[in-house]
């Protein structure tokens, strides 16, 4: 049946626009929404058959993702590559594509000709000026598509590709947290004689590229990493994940902070060759009268002793890791006093638009005041933070040496 | 796609571009695209401009590092303009102050750059 332009296909055509506008349909869950979307565009467009591929950008492959009528598609994980039979065609010109004959010359998979469809017709689903995915409907009986039944699968197709994006950006940021959480410590290790409190808070952007770890060695020692990966989501907590194992590792193998970030630094260069992180490392003696630290482009921990304000520890920069440059990395010893209290953190803690980051380090001294960590955690936190949400992601870490046994007075 | 906040200048032959006020994560992958396209023309040196930038956080760094990496490898290099004390303090931390050759003024940075490689 051909759409001619009488008054009673213009109203069948309004009521077709507005099934696939329908407003009820954002109420719908997203995967939902893509299901309804299908049924409804197969239905306006009286086509036996509508479908979803999406484009998977590593592979450069159309995956069948959705589909009415043509569910075998799905479940038979077709894969069709960009530039290649109907669909592959669609998302390599980045335009809609009639067929009126369908057989294996025209078209790649086998399911569409062997179920016996006819005609067909697939437009590009864009978003952010991309091809996502395509989507397509094919009639059983012999059918010449009109231009505004292009138009209408335009709209469907637009329709569908908000739908995905808003589908993939809400899958990837829950992975993201959820990786988030796998990776900083559940509890904090017991150490005898050592008080330690954390805090994470994510960003207004979701979860970037902060994260901490804290564990002990076979020797008894006790190990901090600090880390803020460039970037921000899914991408970033992956990189996070692998540099924390790398980390853990190389620290069993080796007791000095430096070598420990140089290897992960060659790991990084080596499989992450695009990745770049600061990375501050510390071991500490077990007893917790001192730490051996090097710095991969952190910020230096801010170490309070009793009766004395807190200050930056005078430990030198060293090289973020992943820049390609062998130069060695410094090492150096700081003595934990009795009862005093380090501050590891990153940098969005500190940073503030269009303020010197001295002054936002003289704030985070002034706010490190040696007393239970997680008194001490709290108040650094209303000092810097307050009751703004930080655009950053913000890592805290606090430990402090308990003071040693009390002597008994007469 | 080039971005519209990120053109380049020729200043005595030598590619300039000029960065914002703020580079952080919505604005760094246009930089970066800005940058790694001039990095790869030619095998000359490439000045980012970074005079009216007074914020820079890691997104904006990775940007920075990645044209370095690019125009090293194609013989070419990256010359910083950077008079802004913070972001001075940034590379000092983070250790690029000593990877990355930087300027305290435009004239300098073009200067270095037309005077051929390093």
């Amino acid at each position: 049946m051909t759409a001619q332009l009488d008054p009673g296909s213009i109203e069948e055509r309004l009521r077709a626009i507005q099934s696939i506008t329908d407003a009820a349909l954002s109420r719908l869950d997203d995967r939902e929404l893509l299901a309804e979307l299908l049924e409804r565009t197969r239905e306006a467009l009286q086509t036996d058959t509508a479908a979803v591929l999406l484009l998977d950008f590593a592979s450069g492959q159309l995956i069948a993702t959705a589909a009415a009528g043509l569910e075998e598609e799905v479940r038979q994980g077709v894969r069709i590559p960009v530039g290649r039979g109907f669909a592959g065609r669609i998302a390599a010109e980045h335009r809609p594509v009639i067929l009126d004959h369908v057989d294996h010359t025209t078209v790649l998979n086998p399911i569409l000709w062997a179920r016996g469809i006819q005609s067909m017709m697939g437009v590009p689903m864009v978003a952010g000026g991309r091809v996502i995915g395509v989507l397509h409907v094919g009639s059983l009986t012999p059918r010449q598509f009109t231009d505004p039944d292009v138009e209408l699968l335009q709209l469907a197709g637009d329709r569908a590709a908000a739908a995905v994006q808003s589908v993939n950006a809400q899958a990837d940021r829950q992975a993201a947290v959820a990786l988030q959480r796998s990776l900083v410590p559940a509890v904090l290790p017991a150490v005898a004689g050592a008080e330690m409190a954390a805090r994470y808070i994510p960003g207004s952007g979701g979860v970037g590229g902060d994260w901490y770890d804290v564990f002990t060695l076979p020797t008894g020692e006790l190990c901090v990493v600090m880390g803020d990966v460039a970037g921000s989501g899914l991408p970033a907590a992956v990189i996070m994940g692998r540099m924390r194992s790398a980390l853990r590792a190389y620290a069993l193998e080796t007791r000095d902070p430096a070598e420990v970030l140089s290897r992960l630094d060659r790991k990084m260069q080596h499989f992450e060759p695009d990745a770049m992180a600061t990375v501050l490392y510390a071991i500490i003696e077990p007893g917790l009268e001192r730490m051996d630290i090097s710095l991969a482009g952190h910020f230096p921990p801010v170490i309070a002793r009793p009766g004395r304000p807190a200050e930056l520890a005078s430990v030198p920069a060293g090289l973020m890791i992943g820049i390609a440059d062998p130069s060695p990395r410094p090492v150096t010893s700081l003595p934990i006093p009795p009862d005093a209290l380090v501050c590891f953190y990153t940098d969005g803690l500190i940073e503030r638009r269009g303020e010197v980051i001295d002054e936002g380090l003289a704030r985070l001294c002034r706010a490190v005041t040696v007393q239970p960590v997680e008194a001490a955690c709290a108040i650094v936190m209303q000092e810097l933070v307050g009751s703004q949400a930080a655009r950053d992601d913000i890592a805290l870490l606090m430990l402090r040496r308990q003071p040693g046994p009390l002597t008994i007075g007469g | 796609m080039p971005d519209a906040g990120f053109s380049v200048e020729m200043i005595r032959g030598v590619p300039v571009v000029a960065t914002p006020e703020d580079i952080d994560i919505t604005n760094a992958a246009g930089l970066r695209a800005a940058l790694l396209q001039s990095a790869v023309h030619g095998t000359g040196a490439l000045v980012v401009d970074m005079t009216r930038t007074q914020f820079c956080d890691t997104a904006g760094l990775h940007a920075l590092v990645a044209a370095h990496k690019r125009a090293r490898a194609n013989g070419g290099r990256v010359l910083l303009v950077l008079p802004d004390l913070t972001i001075l303090r940034i590379f000092a931390i983070t250790g690029l102050d000593r990877v990355i050759e930087h300027f305290p003024s435009l004239e300098e940075a073009v200067a270095a750059g037309a005077a051929g490689p390093a």
